[in-house]
């Protein structure tokens, strides 16, 4: 426009009190991390540079790897978890029924919920003694399938995982609604005429009209998965022995139990690039398909 | 389980040739595995609701049926002694502070980078929604190093300054994207008549931008609710802990007494629930947004 010349200073004044609080409390912790990551310090003694250390400790050290390992996990049981059953049930749903409406009001409901408190009540659930799928078991007679959920290696990461699936469906159901009522009514109706029945209809018309959407839900599972913490802090703290821990539960452990300020932010950056990679890299393969 | 889900559709589109019979029968099975969703998905927070009336003996022998006798000293227990009642007034104090400052520098900001079209006004935009990507977790150590120089550990401005930053870049996905959609001459024929850019901004754009305005309000007030993190790294202080801090530290210490803990748990997720369930199109536009435009 051409009067905007004239407005540059109250431009910069507008713009300044959130780009300076951004860059502060956003940008400047990640480059802080770069310094503190070639350090060695345990937040009393003084600072030691110690180089690329941390990053070589970390690329041997077992339980970084098992992490990685348990974030893709999470992950992978994620994408295949929850955008499948999202898309089942808005397809049921988006069916016009009378009470459609509550359905979807159920279903994101968990998404809206603290983590924390569905994670208490999820632990509570699991409980082995008194939990609500253990006695559920013995009331059906199979008292004998009842497990200790979370405190058993085996188990545990499977019921985390339960729980994370649960927790999310809802919003990929209400992305995946979204995307189904724009698809306009009429492409259904000439469907009709030439006698698609209805499974043909969702094969070959909704599911490829979709497939932008479903490709933007299976990014944002990806890069919400890898951000899983708060729910593994409070169900297992990452146990039972390093069973269910992930990357930013074993960062706050190095850094607030074991107080190492220099490898704790090493993974901080693990973390970091590690989740720009993978979500850079699913654009990258979603992209390509799309071709 | 989602392919036997495929299947089981398969099986109903399949029935929709042959007959009004079956046609019923289609319908029925489609609300029945549509009952068993919404159970599945309310069912942890009714048997939470319903446990937190029950004593700890009644819980032990009745687990899943209403209780025998309803138990409201569970809810007195968990407020006093869980304390919880300075955990709510943390939370709302915090949460309430980071909403304010968000939504006005956000918002301030989103006109500017909106409505003028500065040179570096695309960089600072992309600039800002890329912080949508940043994992807050990477910023947890780095955070707590930083607060810690500031002096801010263990304040309620340290917890607030990294909401307000973790909030801006959806704040300024949503506003920025809403006042692009208002027509140009709005302001045109505003600055001929000689109005500054900033009574602009707060007779026009801000009063039209309302619907947005309350989307993203109700999304940083529950995303600042909600947190966790944030507030395990930087709050050590009792009394200075919010609600899902507190209520972490008071379940491992009432491990024994299941109907306070749940007692305390449901306090806490009613205020969540009453706001979705009375702004539920606002809150899921906003938990949504960044899907919707990729």
């Amino acid at each position: 426009m051409h009067l905007l010349n004239r407005y540059k200073w109250p431009a910069l004044i507008g713009i300044a009190p959130a780009l300076i609080i951004y860059l502060l409390f956003a940008i400047v912790p990640i480059i802080l991390s770069f310094y503190y990551s070639v350090m060695d310090w345990d937040g009393f003694t003084e600072m030691k540079f110690v180089g690329l250390a941390n990053f070589k400790e970390a690329l041997h050290d077992p339980v970084f790897w098992g992490a990685l390992k348990n974030n893709l996990l999470v992950v992978a049981a994620s994408v295949f978890g929850q955008v499948p059953l999202a898309l089942f049930f808005a397809l049921l749903i988006n069916r016009k029924l009378k009470f459609g409406k509550v359905f979807r009001t159920l279903g994101f409901m968990p998404v809206v919920i603290s983590t924390v408190i569905i994670s208490l009540v999820w632990g509570m659930m699991y409980n082995s003694r008194r939990g609500l799928f253990n006695q559920l078991l013995e009331g059906i007679g199979l008292g004998d399938w009842a497990q200790n959920w979370l405190g058993d290696p085996k188990w545990a990461m499977f019921s985390v995982c339960v729980t994370i699936i649960w927790q999310f469906i809802g919003l990929y159901l209400i992305i995946f609604l979204a995307a189904l009522q724009n698809i306009p009514e009429e492409i259904y109706e000439a469907a009709k005429i030439d006698g698609a029945s209805g499974l043909k209809r969702t094969l070959y018309i909704t599911l490829p009209m979709m497939r932008n959407t479903i490709m933007v839900a299976v990014i944002l599972c990806i890069s919400g998965s890898l951000r899983t913490f708060d729910l593994i802090y409070v169900m297992t703290t990452g146990g039972p022995g390093h069973t269910t821990e992930v990357l930013a539960m074993y960062m706050f452990d190095q850094t607030f139990s074991s107080t190492r300020y220099g490898y704790g932010s090493t993974l901080s950056l693990f973390i970091f690039f590690f989740s720009l990679a993978l979500v850079y890299l699913s654009t990258l393969i979603l992209r390509k398909r799309g071709d | 389980m989602a392919h036997v889900m495929v299947g089981k559709q398969k099986n109903i589109e399949l029935q929709k040739e042959s007959g009004k019979g079956r046609r019923f029968s289609k319908k029925a099975l489609i609300y029945l595995l549509l009952v068993v969703y919404g159970l599945v998905n309310a069912y942890p927070m009714i048997w939470m609701f319903l446990n937190s009336f029950k004593s700890n003996i009644d819980f032990a022998k009745n687990p899943f049926g209403f209780p025998v006798q309803w138990m409201f000293d569970n809810y007195k227990t968990a407020w006093e002694t869980a304390k919880l009642g300075t955990y709510f007034f943390n939370s709302v104090i915090v949460s309430v502070a980071a909403v304010a400052v968000t939504i006005f520098a956000g918002a301030i900001a989103s006109y500017f980078l909106a409505r003028f079209a500065f040179k570096w006004g695309k960089m600072v935009y992309a600039f800002f929604v890329f912080g949508m990507l940043i994992p807050i977790h990477a910023t947890l150590v780095p955070m707590f190093l930083l607060m810690k120089s500031l002096g801010l550990l263990n304040t309620h401005i340290g917890l607030v300054l990294p909401y307000i930053a973790f909030n801006l870049p959806i704040t300024i996905f949503i506003l920025v994207s809403f006042m692009k959609s208002f027509p140009r001459d709005i302001e045109e024929s505003a600055i001929m008549d000689g109005c500054g850019v900033f009574r602009i901004f707060f007779s026009i754009i801000l009063p039209m931008t309302r619907p947005a305005l309350a989307t993203v309000i109700i999304l940083n007030f529950i995303n600042n609710w909600n947190e966790f993190s944030f507030a395990l790294v930087l709050i050590n202080d009792d009394s200075l802990k919010t609600l899902p801090l507190g209520l972490a530290n008071f379940a491992g210490q009432f491990t024994t007494n299941y109907g306070a803990q749940m007692a305390g748990l449901t306090m806490a997720v009613i205020p969540v629930i009453i706001i979705y369930l009375l702004l539920e199109d606002h809150l899921v536009k906003g938990m949504t947004a960044g899907a919707v435009k990729g």
